[in-house]
C-alpha cells in the first residue's frame, strides 16, 4: 500500500466517541477509501437478479468510484465485470442496461465474452505480414477484471478480493438472519429505480442510517404516525465487527405522551386526507414494523410498514455521494399490496415525507463539518462502547462502524 | 396519444389552456402550495418519475398521488414537518402541445425546465423534462385530471421539495 499523507492524521485521543472532520472532507482520505474499502476485502453490493433475468442481460453497477457490469451467463450465473477495456481502458459499454451476446469494446473492437474473457483481437496477426501483436501476446492473460461474485436470495454482491470469506461469514449469523427476513428466496419484482445526488461524503448517509437518536426527533412525519420513535420497543444490532448493523421499531399509536413532550415537532392531531397513503399490513413474521440494514460498506436495505428498497451507496467524491434507490416487491404480491408499495414509497426517495429530511441533514452536516476538518464530531449518546442496544437513544452503531473503519484504514 | 394530429384549437382555448400552465408555474414559484392541490379534480392521478421508469414501464414514482387529498397530505408535509433548507425554484413551461379533445378530457404535453437557487449559491439548472397531461372541465374551470412530470435525469440534484 502506497503512503498516501497519513503522517498528519491522528485519530483523536477519546477513540471512536469521536469522529475526526476530516475523514468527511480530505481528498486523500477518499483515495484510500476507494483503494482499501471498495477496492478492498468487502462484498458490495451490486444489483437485484431480478434486473437481470435473461442469458446476456446487464447492468451497469458501481463499487466506489469504479464502474462495474453485472452480467447473466449462459449457465444461468452472474459474472461482474469492471467495465474498462483491457487494452487502452476505455468504458466499453455506455448502455445501462440491455441483452448482448458478447462485449465489443467500440474504439479498437477488441471483444469479450460474457464472462469478461477476451475472445477477439481485430488484426492480431497484422496485415500482411505487416504489424499485429506479438507473437507472444496470451489473450487469456488479458481479459477483463473479474471480481468475486456471491449471490443470495437474489441479491448480487461483489468483491475485488478474490480472497474473501464467504457472504453468509462476512455478515455473521444474526444480520444473515435479517438479510434473509425481507430476502426469503421469493422471486423480486423491480418497481422502479430513484437516484439523488447528495452534496455530502459518502458515509454520513451510512451514519444515518445507524443513528435511531435522530429519527424520533427530525423525521416529523414518521414520529407523529408512530413509525418510528423512541418510546416504542426497539433494538440496535450489529455483527461482532460493528460494520453491518439493523435498527428495529414497532408501530404505535399517534398520541401524546411523556416521550413526545420532548419532541418538539410532534404532531398528535395530524390527520391525513387520504388515509390510503398510509395502510400498512403486517406481513413478516415477528412484531417489527421496521428494519433498517446497512451492509458494509455500500447498502442499505430498507423495510418500512410495506415500502421496500435497497439503497445504494455511490461515492462520487470527498464531498458528494449518489443515493441510488431500487425500489421492490415480491413476484407473488397481488394488486392491493403492489399499489400499496407504490404509495407508501412516497416515504421515501428524494421527495419522501421522510427521506427528504435526510438528505438535507446530510447537506448542510457537510458544509458544517468541512469547514472545520480539525473539529472531532461526538458521538457519545448511549455511551463510548460497541454493544446491541435495547433502545434508540444511541449511537452506538455509529461507533461499530467507525471501529471498523479504523481497522481497515489504519487510522 | 404519439401521432394524434394536432388541432387548430383556437386562441381561446389555447389561451386558457396556457393560463392554467401558467398559473401552476406562479403558485410553485410564488410558494402559494395550499393553492396548488386546487388546480386538480377531486379523483387525480399525479405522479412525478424519471424517463427511465418511464422508458423501463416500471410503475414507481418519486412522487405519487391518486387523489387531491393526497395532494393536500404532501402540502401539509412540505409546510409542517419537513425540514430543508430554503430554496427558491422557477418553472419555465413551454411547447405546449395540445391534441385532439376526447370524452375523458384534453390531452396536452409541454416541456419543463426548473431551476433552483439556495442560499448564497448561484442558480442552476435543477430538472428538465416533459408534463403528459390530461385537462378537464369543471365548473367553468380547466383543472389536471393526470398530469405525469418526466424528468430527463435520473439523477435528482440533492431532494424533490417543491412538486414538478
Amino acid at each position: 500500500m502506497q503512503a498516501l499523507a497519513t503522517d498528519d492524521r491522528h485519530w483523536p485521543n477519546e477513540g471512536i466517541s469521536r469522529v475526526p472532520g476530516w475523514v468527511y472532507s480530505a481528498p486523500d482520505v477518499f483515495a484510500r477509501e476507494q483503494e482499501r474499502i471498495f477496492k478492498g476485502r468487502s462484498w458490495c453490493y451490486v444489483c437485484l437478479e431480478a434486473e437481470i433475468p435473461n442469458a446476456g442481460d446487464f447492468r451497469r453497477s458501481y463499487i466506489g468510484g469504479k464502474v462495474v457490469l453485472a452480467v447473466r451467463r449462459k449457465d444461468g450465473g452472474v459474472s461482474v465485470v469492471l467495465n474498462r477495456c483491457a487494452h487502452r481502458g476505455a468504458e466499453f459499454c455506455s448502455a445501462k442496461r440491455g441483452n448482448k451476446q458478447e462485449f465489443v469494446c467500440p474504439y479498437h473492437e477488441w471483444t469479450y465474452d460474457l464472462e469478461g474473457n477476451l475472445i477477439g483481437v481485430p488484426f492480431r496477426r497484422g496485415y500482411q505480414k505487416q504489424g499485429g501483436m506479438p507473437a507472444d501476446f496470451k489473450p487469456e492473460e488479458n481479459g477483463l477484471v473479474k471480481l468475486e461474485v456471491a449471490s443470495r436470495h437474489g441479491v448480487v454482491f461483489a468483491s475485488f478480493d478474490h480472497d474473501i470469506e464467504s457472504f453468509e461469514d462476512y455478515l455473521g449469523e444474526k444480520m444473515l438472519g435479517y438479510f434473509d427476513r425481507v430476502f426469503d428466496g421469493r422471486k423480486l419484482t423491480i418497481l422502479g429505480y430513484e437516484r439523488q445526488r447528495i452534496p455530502a461524503n459518502w458515509k454520513l448517509m451510512m451514519e444515518n442510517i445507524k443513528d435511531p437518536y435522530h429519527a424520533s426527533l427530525l423525521h416529523v412525519f414518521l414520529v407523529s404516525f408512530g413509525l418510528f420513535r423512541m418510546d416504542q420497543k426497539s433494538q440496535v444490532q450489529m455483527d461482532p465487527t460493528g460494520r453491518h448493523c439493523v435498527l428495529v421499531n414497532r408501530k404505535g399509536e399517534q398520541s401524546a405522551n411523556v416521550a413526545t413532550s420532548e419532541m418538539r415537532n410532534f404532531k398528535a392531531d395530524f390527520k391525513l386526507n387520504d388515509p390510503r397513503l398510509l395502510d400498512p399490513v403486517r406481513e413478516f413474521p415477528g412484531d417489527a414494523t421496521v428494519v433498517m440494514q446497512t451492509l458494509w460498506p455500500n447498502l442499505i436495505i430498507q423495510q418500512q410498514s410495506n415500502t421496500l428498497a435497497v439503497r445504494q451507496v455511490v461515492p462520487i467524491d470527498e464531498g458528494h455521494h449518489d443515493l441510488a434507490w431500487t425500489f421492490f416487491g415480491y413476484e407473488n404480491d397481488d394488486a392491493a399490496m403492489r399499489q400499496r408499495r407504490l404509495r407508501q414509497a412516497n416515504l421515501m426517495g428524494p421527495a419522501g415525507f421522510v427521506s427528504i429530511d435526510d438528505s438535507e441533514a446530510m447537506m448542510i452536516s457537510q458544509t458544517g463539518i468541512a469547514a472545520s476538518p480539525e473539529k472531532p464530531l461526538l458521538v457519545e449518546m448511549g455511551g463510548r462502547e460497541v454493544d446491541d442496544a435495547e433502545h434508540t437513544i444511541t449511537e452506538v452503531a455509529i461507533r461499530g462502524f467507525y471501529q471498523h473503519y479504523r481497522e481497515v484504514m489504519g487510522y | 396519444m404519439d401521432t394524434a394530429i394536432l388541432t387548430q384549437p383556437g386562441y381561446e382555448l389555447r389561451a386558457r389552456i396556457e393560463a392554467l400552465y401558467y398559473d401552476y408555474a406562479a403558485v410553485l414559484d410564488d410558494k402559494e402550495f395550499a393553492r396548488w392541490p386546487d388546480l386538480f379534480t377531486e379523483d387525480c392521478f399525479y405522479r412525478v418519475t424519471s424517463r427511465e421508469n418511464i422508458e423501463l414501464g416500471l410503475p414507481l414514482g418519486i412522487i405519487l398521488a391518486e387523489s387531491r387529498g393526497m395532494l393536500r397530505d404532501r402540502v401539509v408535509a412540505l409546510l409542517e414537518t419537513s425540514m430543508y433548507v430554503p430554496r427558491r425554484v422557477r418553472h419555465f413551461i413551454t411547447n405546449i402541445r395540445i391534441f385532439d379533445p376526447e370524452a375523458t378530457g384534453i390531452r396536452v404535453r409541454a416541456n419543463f425546465s426548473v431551476h433552483q437557487t439556495l442560499p448564497d449559491q448561484e442558480t442552476g439548472m435543477y430538472l428538465s423534462g416533459e408534463y403528459q397531461d390530461r385537462l378537464v372541465e369543471q365548473g367553468g374551470r380547466l383543472l389536471f385530471a393526470e398530469k405525469l412530470c418526466i424528468h430527463d435525469a435520473t439523477v435528482v440534484p440533492i431532494s424533490l421539495v417543491y412538486p414538478l
